[in-house]
């Protein structure tokens, strides 16, 4: 592919290309009703979870489509003393910052490697730190609960990040090597000549200008142990310790048939994500288009 | 750079903690599971070798088949719409009407949502009690054919599959978006002043110059939807009658609520080479010369 030209450069080309394809004023309005069809397919179940989260029981059950009657934010606090969200919030944030350090020390280091240097066996070391990128986790996650048990970590926040730490390596070298070898080989090639150590030059020349490569893997990690169901639940079982979305399971459970408790408390689950995407929009999106499309 | 004897010990020390990271914890629990996949538990502390036996007796299970089957379907009825709405948004949002940024960042949002909070929502949607389905069919006029569809075996997985193409669809609608950005833009021009336009320029431009996008898109989808999980535990437990268990579950219910781990390990190891397959056959498959 020739012509192919990446980065924000096409941008402007790509407006006065769809500015040329929609002539007509009928085509227009046909993409505007697609367009918002979906987004309201996307927007109200949302909405309706909101409505809901402030009704009373008899109120959503007459009428489950409608705004509340009486706005009672009263459910809020319900479910936020009814239950430990706080707590499952808080092991949440815990499990995620740590993955973030484990994963960028474990990456970072790597990445520089593969990307700036050459030796015998390069291709085949990154070949198999990314190899991991298409391996479900399900096909090692009998062997790890295992493992977990014979180390006897259950219950144990540290070794849950230490898991999707590792299990974020593979994207997060894919994405972090790639980044690295943009930066211009004249840098080091100064940098050395000034007789800069390669510790020095990975520290002070090239962390730095990987800044937004680190954001990047970090963001994505965020997104995925933030979310994570199925080893969290296997390594976790002490009410305590749970992390958001088995908390949330539990919530579910227990709240089975206060509906609108319930509502109020998964909106609480929620707007943590949702503000976390509106804030990291852009970093998220090109983190997920970055991982997923192969050189 | 070169590597040299002076800097040799800092490079190996760079490398070292992530790779033993990476190895202890993904790479041996997966060579793990292919060698526990020959073995038997009789009680939870003694285990012994049995070779291929595990395998048989998952091959053998009209259980295994079903949840086979159920992936399958899963795998292509969410890999079709996701792929074909995908497309389609990623496309209108790519000719940026004005305000195209506020759809593309709305269409995104239930990706980012925790799947349990997504079960969550959809479980109540249908729910006959509460539910959105019901008034709306009501509405349309269709009351009388509203069965609640997580109860029913023919309707649950299809609910299932609903319910995964709104979580996770707006990851595609930014795949493709982001793929006709990276399409030439001179082509596309002329191809417009020569009066390319609708589906024609759809069909004989931008198919082929996104080909690579759309290979990565449905790869990405149905390797998603092979490891489909954590939905259907939250909605249906893989219930009604096993009708959404899909390979997961079916490896969850029988390692960890069953306890037979070496069917679960023989279910993972399907799994793994499920999603090695896919990967290298797709490509195979799907490898074409763009067409300019």
């Amino acid at each position: 592919m020739a012509g192919r030209k990446k980065g924000p450069d096409t941008m402007p080309k790509a407006e006065t290309n769809a500015q040329l394809m929609i002539g007509k004023k009928r085509t227009k309005v046909m993409i505007y009703i697609s367009l918002t069809f979906f987004a309201l397919l996307v927007f109200l179940p949302l909405l309706w979870l909101f409505f809901s989260s402030l009704k009373s029981q008899a109120d959503l059950t007459m009428n489950t489509w409608g705004p509340p009657k009486d706005w009672l934010w009263n459910n809020y606090i319900k479910a936020w003393k009814g239950s430990k969200i706080d707590r499952y919030l808080l092991n949440s944030m815990y499990v995620t910052a740590l993955t973030i350090v484990i994963t960028v020390l474990a990456c970072t280091p790597i990445s520089f490697v593969l990307a700036r240097y050459r030796f015998r066996f390069k291709k085949l070391l990154y070949y198999v730190a990314i190899a991991g990128m298409m391996i479900p986790i399900h096909s090692a996650v009998i062997p790890l609960y295992m493992m977990v048990g014979d180390l006897d970590k259950y219950n144990n926040l540290n070794m849950l990040a230490f898991i999707y730490a590792a299990f974020r390596i593979p994207v997060s070298i894919f994405i972090l090597e790639g980044f690295m070898s943009s930066i211009p080989r004249d840098l080091e090639e100064c940098a050395f000549i000034d007789g800069c150590s390669t510790t020095k030059l990975f520290l002070k020349i090239i962390v730095p200008l990987s800044r937004d490569g680190i954001v990047t893997i970090s963001v994505l990690a965020v997104l995925a142990c933030w979310n994570e169901l199925l080893v969290a639940m296997l390594i976790l079982s002490k009410p305590a310790l749970k992390t958001l979305p088995i908390g949330l399971m539990g919530f579910i459970t227990e709240y089975n048939s206060e509906y609108t408790q319930l509502a109020a408390g998964i909106m609480i689950a929620i707007v943590p994500s949702i503000l976390f995407y509106l804030i990291a929009q852009e970093k998220i999106e090109k983190g997920m288009i970055a991982g997923s499309i192969k050189g | 750079m070169r590597i040299t004897k002076s800097n040799r010990g800092v490079i190996l020390l760079f490398l070292v903690p992530g790779f033993a990271l990476y190895l202890y914890l993904v790479l041996y629990p997966i060579v793990q599971s292919a060698v526990l996949s020959l073995y038997r538990w009789d009680t939870l502390a003694s285990k012994r070798f049995i070779g291929f036996g595990n395998y048989v007796s998952v091959f053998n299970s009209s259980l295994f088949w079903k949840s086979m089957t159920n992936s399958i379907i899963f795998m292509l009825a969410t890999t079709l719409l996701q792929v074909v709405i995908g497309f389609f948004l990623g496309y209108l949002v790519y000719l940026q009407l004005k305000g195209y940024r506020f759809y593309k960042t709305m269409l995104f949002i239930p990706t980012v949502l925790p799947s349990v909070a997504v079960g969550f929502i959809w479980n109540y949607i249908y729910s006959p009690s509460m539910g959105l389905l019901k008034p709306l069919m009501t509405a349309l006029g269709l009351k009388a054919s509203y069965i609640p569809p997580l109860s029913d075996p023919t309707l649950a997985l299809l609910a299932i599959i609903i319910a995964q193409t709104w979580n996770s669809c707006g990851i595609q609608v930014i795949l493709f978006n982001s793929g006709f950005m990276n399409m030439p833009g001179e082509v596309i021009e002329s191809a417009t002043l020569d009066g390319a336009s609708g589906f024609g320029m759809i069909r004989h431009m931008i198919i082929p110059l996104s080909w690579d996008i759309i290979k990565m898109v449905i790869i990405l989808q149905l390797i998603g939807a092979l490891r489909a999980f954590d939905l259907v535990y939250v909605m249906t437990g893989g219930g009604p009658n096993h009708a959404t268990e899909l390979l997961p579950m079916h490896l969850f219910v029988n390692a960890f609520e069953n306890f037979n781990l070496g069917y679960g390990n023989v279910v993972a190891m399907v799994i793994f080479v499920l999603a090695m397959l896919i990967t290298i056959f797709m490509r195979k498959l799907m490898e074409r010369d763009s067409l300019y």
